[in-house]
């Protein structure tokens, strides 16, 4: 062996893992080797001093650091964990509440929007009757015109700029009970359909404060007024346009045959004769357009005089013919 | 020296139990069990006993957050050393680079400062002369040890100072039993070139 050789197996030696035949060699070297057995001797001694390194000792407050640390790192974790999920006996308590408070407030709201439903119905059911050329009116009744905002009110009848002019003239007039002759009125409404170009309409809210109370005293007004939409000047108490005509003749009765003659010619009918001293009223109903010539025809029966007369009708129109002598 | 007293995996098979399931002061009793000689690798791989504290405390630390994925196979001291030895090269690498120089240079006197160290008594009564002799001695033979590459560092600390056999570095190193040897070996010889340049005759 070589001393090259020696060197590697220094380590092998000391740690007694050389084969028998090695190991022979190796004494065989070392023992003529003074180098190689100074070699020996000193890597004894070098791991001599790496056993003889004392151990040393942990400072006291190590093994306290690291259970702080891992302390420190476990917590946050937990409280987050606590906090989403917390435990059943305060979680209940607090659902509870939170579904009572919205189930209330659910049901103020509710309450609240009732009326206005109400009326978002009301139109609709104006619209679908729209064929009775009036419509009936229900006013509140005193408990619920107190509290809950009215229903929109439906008045078939003269245009919006006559209304006031009406409602003035008709509230003036008493004596009519809001309630009672509601459903008599009912029939008559549909009997006394007027003209066609009734129009009808539908009343804001805004007018209902006028209404209670008089709504039903203007609908018997209504009735009762003949419809007309050029009509300027309603009688009151009827339903047709009135024309009255004073014809001044020499003999009544040979007049009243010929003014029967000729309003039969002209299509029209004597509806009332009343006959007095010195003079007879004929009530005659004629067709407006035969106006013209009845007015014509008149004169050359006697002298005509036109208390009122009105022009540009439509429709049968009642005439009150006065005949009075010279 | 301290080579047989790795039969302690039943011992810590409660303990280990307990941990998994939370049980934070269970773990404070391997801590203790384990802390001296976890500083003491990292000590003597590192060279620095403020800078070995550290990463004892990182270590057990990285243990605990880790300790579900520990399976039984191994046990739990080699596995806690392993933590060690790996966090001590680490810090290693890290002191290097910082200081920008790889090489220590026996030539310069290096000295550790061992101010607070506590060494464990010697049996006997040393006088005062011995002690300080013994100090300086040991503080030279670090040094050394801190001549050596990393690699060398780690198996003279595990083979020739803590004493574990060859198969239990092999697994702490993740590296066959043959070049533990081989690199111990060298190592052994490197050391004891530096030392006899440290000391003179030994």
């Amino acid at each position: 062996m070589e001393c090259s050789n020696i060197q590697e197996k220094l380590s092998a030696y000391i740690e007694e893992i050389l084969s028998p035949e090695e190991r022979t060699l190796f004494y065989g070297h070392l023992y003529s080797c003074h180098k190689c057995s100074q070699a020996l001797s000193d890597l004894s001694k070098t791991m001599e001093y790496i056993k003889n390194l004392e151990g040393v000792e942990p400072p006291p407050w190590l093994t306290q650091k690291v259970m702080a640390r891992i302390r420190a790192d476990a917590v946050p974790e937990k409280g987050i964990i606590q906090r989403l999920f917390y435990p059943l006996h305060i979680k209940l308590p607090i659902e509870v509440a939170a579904t009572i408070a919205i189930a209330i407030t659910t049901i103020y709201i509710f309450k609240a929007i009732q009326p206005e439903m109400k009326l978002a119905k009301a139109p609709a059911e104006v619209i679908t009757s729209e064929e009775k050329a009036k419509k009936d009116v229900i006013p509140q009744s005193p408990p619920l015109a107190k509290g809950a905002s009215p229903r929109s009110y439906q008045l078939g009848g003269q245009p919006s700029p006559q209304d006031p002019v009406e409602k003035l003239s008709i509230e003036g007039e008493g004596g009519f009970i809001t309630d009672q002759p509601k459903p008599a009125k009912k029939p008559e409404l549909f009997e006394t359909k007027k003209a066609p170009e009734a129009p009808v309409q539908v009343m804001e809210q805004d007018k209902t404060a006028l209404l209670t109370g008089s709504v039903a005293k203007e609908e018997a007004k209504r009735e009762s007024m003949p419809a007309s939409a050029k009509s300027k000047t309603a009688l009151p108490g009827e339903k047709e346009e009135r024309i009255s005509f004073t014809i001044t003749v020499k003999d009544i009765e040979t007049a009243y045959k010929e003014i029967e003659k000729t309003v039969t010619q002209l299509g029209g009918k004597v509806i009332k004769t009343e006959s007095f001293e010195n003079k007879n009223i004929i009530t005659i109903e004629i067709d407006s357009q035969k106006m013209n010539e009845l007015s014509g025809k008149l004169k050359l029966i006697g002298e005509v005089k036109e208390v009122a007369a009105l022009y540009g009708l439509k429709g049968n129109i009642v005439i009150r013919l006065e005949i009075a002598k010279f | 020296m301290k080579g047989n007293e790795e039969r302690t995996g039943d011992e810590d098979f409660e303990n280990l139990s307990r941990c998994k399931k939370g049980d934070i002061d269970a773990f404070e009793l391997l801590v203790k069990k384990y802390q001296k000689r976890m500083l003491n690798i990292a000590y003597r791989v590192i060279g620095d006993y403020e800078d070995a504290c550290e990463v004892v405390q990182d270590a057990f630390v990285s243990a605990y957050k880790n300790i579900k994925d520990f399976r039984e196979q191994s046990r739990f001291s080699t596995w806690l050393y392993t933590i060690v030895v790996n966090l001590s090269r680490n810090r290693l690498k890290q002191i290097k680079t910082e200081f920008q120089h790889v090489e220590y240079s026996i030539d310069d006197p290096l000295i550790t400062d061992d101010a607070g160290i506590k060494v464990e008594p010697v049996s006997g009564n040393p006088s005062a002369l011995e002690i300080l002799e013994r100090k300086e001695i040991q503080q030279k033979v670090q040094e050394c040890i801190n001549s050596l590459d990393n690699e060398y560092r780690e198996v003279i600390v595990l083979r020739d100072i803590q004493g574990f056999p060859y198969d239990e570095i092999s697994n702490m190193l993740n590296i066959p039993e043959g070049t533990v040897k081989s690199r111990l070996f060298r190592a052994r010889e490197t050391l004891k070139e530096s030392l006899k340049k440290m000391i003179g005759d030994l």
